[in-house]
């Protein structure tokens, strides 16, 4: 019934399976462990908000922030809380939603069975009401507003929403004061029915478990529960911007001590599926580690001419439908700062031939922070990006990684930088 | 595994095939004071960026690519009546690499790596580096001042200068600006002497290595004796009889109101874990009654927590809210002390509290990093409490123990950080 993966240099093993109601289970065992660490994901973000619910044929635009709102009020039920029923058991419990997953999650040392009920129950027994719904809406008002706040959170949300300036990435998460007051109970059964069938969903569980016996509690839980038979998800594709469209520069000012700026780079390449997807993604983050991490000589450069400091930094991801690239930080001088980084992204190709014999330290250091990422229970469970990349785990990017040339990176960073169009997104004091 | 290496100077072995990764930390323990944190913030950032070997931070940063990306940092953290500066590498361990030919372990080079930091730093003509010493003081500058970006965090800082009349206690441990603009690189290298020559030093390694490995390494180290004056690491304070008040105009959507609670129980306090208890059950966890009544039922706030530090015996509580609501949420907080001073505390509530502590220190030994910070607190209080006798006493903790450490609490300020005139509504 499980698939086992076995990783032998590393002492791993992944074990998976699919539950004959859809629902992709993943088990990590960490016999060393004390701790389980438990995660169940949903394909559906805040990106997901116009589709056709389940039942029904006419496509339907919902609130912006439903999803994250969702995310809230599946932990109160009739007459409990979720957390109060993890909190029994002394387990830790919380949540998330990005653009397009959203995850329920726990972490316990102890009575994993009893845990892993109270998660698959209380994500699988939706209970909304009109009283319940408006309550929430001042506890995230307070949450929206506490990333108003936020320079940092607004620098890196801000750069997105000039990238993706038509697509749903431009509006916050958590949506805003007014969007959530329209949310009714049955806008989220609604977006309920449709993506939170277990065929649209993952569960993985890493640490002190045995894989066997967990299958067989898992299993035991969901048999006992009536599903729908799945339909696919109708997603009303959203409107996409063209090259033209990425706004390109973007002025704010907040209350911060020094000008704090964010460049993005959105990329308008083809992301390969599959396996092929994982390697181009691995290639593209090896590629922006030759051109600015702190081994490359621009960096010491910059770096002397106080253009950047410790606060820079920089991250490459990919997302279904989304993929793009920041480099952040602040500085006393932000056309510099803009001038010079840009200059290298424009002339990657040439960069990166210069910097060619800095790719074995690099391919290193991203091979050491793999393998120091497998100490943390949350790090396996949080990388497996389920459908992205055929469900690759954090242990298939560290093969993909070794087995990576410097021939491979050229044509990767090419194409996402060669064909991606850029945005500045500066915070002035 | 503990072992005295030298006078002053401790080794800590915590030996594990748990982890994929070896780690070692060394703190330098020094008393606190005004002058002290400001000087040693700054030789760490020095210290951090290069060594005689590697004398730019790219040539430094190779070095640790070269060991397959290394982690190295040095950082800073007041403790009470101490000042620490830490020093972190941790290494992979090379049975999980695919491709290792090198003839030095990794841990071994760690340990080397760790010794030029510490005892061949970039000192031309025997003082630190000019260039990059300017450059340093300016960057912990900028850093020092970018703190107050983050309002929460300069809400905090506010209602402890309002509390603490010590200015060391109220100071953050990167320092203060106007001392920092006034140090040389001579006064660097005299602070970094004095580090060498007197502070306590507290090495610890967690992963799959043995002692004598440890010790080998370490036995390279120029570390001397030296006499460490063992004085108390708690700060005792009087608490004043009325509450300080205070608020602040800032360019903020939601108002930040920050409290401060006396709460004299320290470490080697009989009651220190009865106050664990009470700090999570009164608003230290997501169970507590602050995230239960300000949150859940008043739905005033998104974040609403307490957090209780026993070397310096105060308790903070942080919430984000509307200006307008302050009142309603301080009662709000005011009653769910009032109803732990009187004993209303559930059994249901109790049992979860000592249920998630207990879950959250053992799922603290599966982070290497925090198996060995956590190793300091023992090394200033020369406490331990094995986790079975911990837990026995934890079990033990009743509603009375935590009534009689509520009862000690005493709110001594009160700080809004608020978008505009809070009479306006």
């Amino acid at each position: 019934m499980l698939n086992k993966q076995a990783y032998t240099r590393l002492g791993e093993a992944v074990y998976q399976t699919t539950l004959a109601n859809g629902l992709k289970v993943i088990l990590v065992p960490k016999p060393d462990f004390h701790k389980t660490f438990a995660v169940m994901t949903t394909d559906y973000g805040s990106m997901d908000n116009e589709f056709v619910p389940r039942g029904s044929t006419q496509s339907v635009r919902f609130p912006d922030g439903i999803a994250h709102f969702l995310e809230h009020k599946l932990f109160e039920k009739k007459d409990h809380d979720a957390f109060d029923l993890f909190g029994q058991y002394g387990a830790s419990a919380n949540a998330f939603t990005s653009f397009t997953q959203t995850s329920y999650l726990f972490a316990t040392t102890s009575k994993l069975r009893e845990n892993l009920d109270i998660l698959l129950d209380f994500v699988q027994d939706p209970y909304f009401t009109p009283a319940t719904v408006n309550k929430e809406k001042g506890i995230i008002g307070q949450e929206i507003q506490m990333y108003d706040d936020d320079p940092g959170w607004q620098s890196y949300f801000g750069m997105i929403g000039r990238l993706y300036p038509k697509e749903p990435l431009h509006i916050d998460i958590a949506g805003t004061v007014d969007s959530i007051d329209k949310i009714t109970a049955d806008d989220l059964y609604a977006a309920y029915k449709t993506f939170y069938h277990p065929g649209n969903m993952s569960l993985v569980v890493v640490g002190q478990l045995d894989p066997e016996e967990t299958l067989s509690w898992i299993t035991a839980n969901q048999e006992q529960k009536t599903f729908a038979p799945n339909e696919p998800i109708q997603r009303v594709p959203s409107p996409q911007a063209e090259p033209a469209e990425i706004i390109p520069t973007t002025t704010r000012h907040l209350t911060v001590t020094r000008p704090k700026i964010s460049i993005g780079i959105r990329g308008f390449d083809q992301v390969p599926t599959g396996r092929t997807g994982l390697k181009y993604s691995v290639a593209v983050s090896l590629a922006m580690d030759l051109l600015f991490n702190d081994t490359s000589d621009h960096y010491l450069r910059l770096y002397d001419a106080n253009v950047i400091d410790d606060s820079f930094g920089y991250d490459f991801q990919v997302q279904r439908g989304a993929h793009f690239a920041q480099l952040a930080g602040d500085t006393d001088q932000p056309e510099q700062f803009v001038k010079e980084l840009t200059a290298i992204l424009n002339d990657a190709p040439a960069q990166l031939q210069a910097a060619q014999d800095q790719f074995e330290l690099v391919k290193r250091e991203a091979i050491g922070r793999i393998v120091g990422a497998i100490n943390s229970v949350e790090a396996i469970a949080n990388q497996y990006d389920g459908p992205l990349f055929d469900g690759a785990t954090i242990f298939d990017e560290l093969t993909t990684l070794e087995g990576l040339t410097f021939t491979d990176i050229l044509p990767a960073a090419e194409a996402f930088l060669g064909q991606g169009r850029q945005t500045v997104y500066t915070i002035l004091p | 595994m503990h072992f005295r290496i030298r006078d002053g100077v401790t080794l800590d072995m915590l030996p594990s095939k748990q982890f994929k990764t070896i780690g070692i930390k060394v703190d330098f323990v020094a008393p606190l004071s005004v002058d002290a944190i400001t000087a040693r913030a700054l030789l760490a950032q020095v210290l951090e960026t290069s060594t005689a070997a590697y004398p730019t931070q790219t040539a430094l940063a190779r070095q640790l690519s070269r060991m397959y990306g290394a982690v190295f940092g040095i950082s800073v953290l007041k403790l009470g009546t101490k000042h620490v500066i830490r020093l972190t590498c941790s290494v992979v361990n090379e049975q999980y690499l695919d491709q290792f030919a090198e003839e030095q372990p990794l841990f071994e080079q760690a340990m080397d790596l760790l010794k030029a930091v510490i005892f061949e730093p970039l000192l031309p003509a025997g003082s630190f580096d000019a260039p990059t010493f300017t450059q340093q003081r300016q960057n912990l500058l900028a850093a020092i001042k970018s703190l107050d970006d983050d309002k929460q965090y300069l809400a905090n800082r506010r209602v402890q200068e309002l509390v603490f009349t010590e200015p060391a206690q109220a100071m953050s441990a990167l320092g203060d600006t106007e001392k920092l603009g006034r140090l040389t690189a001579t006064d660097i290298l005299q602070t970094y002497h004095e580090m060498l020559a007197n502070d306590a030093v507290h090495v610890a390694v967690v992963g799959d290595v043995d002692a004598d490995r440890v010790q080998s390494s370490l036995a390279t180290w120029p570390l001397t004796d030296r006499t460490v004056v063992d004085a108390s690491p708690y700060y005792h304070w009087d608490a004043r009889p009325s509450v300080t008040q205070g608020d602040d105009q800032a360019d903020v959507v939601q108002a930040k109101l920050n409290l401060a609670y006396h709460l004299p129980i320290y470490r080697d306090d009989p009651d220190f874990l009865a106050a664990v208890v009470f700090n999570a059950a009164f608003g230290g966890t997501p169970l507590s009654l602050l995230f239960t009544n300000v949150r859940e039922k008043a739905s005033l706030a998104y974040y609403a927590s307490s957090s209780y530090n026993p070397f310096t015996g105060i308790m903070g509580v942080q919430s984000g809210i509307q200006a307008q609501n302050q009142e309603r949420v301080v009662a709000i907080i005011g009653e769910q002390l009032a109803d732990l001073q009187a004993g209303k505390l559930s059994a249901e509530l109790l049992h979860e509290v000592k249920a998630s502590l207990l879950n959250a220190r053992l799922a603290g030994l599966d982070s290497p990093q925090r198996r060995l910070t956590g190793l300091l607190n023992t090394q200033l209080t020369h406490m331990t409490e094995p986790l079975k006798s911990w837990q026995a006493k934890l079990d033990a903790i009743t509603v009375a123990d935590v009534q009689r450490v509520a009862q000690k609490v005493t709110l001594q300020a009160t700080y809004c950080l608020h978008g505009g005139d809070q009479d306006a509504e």
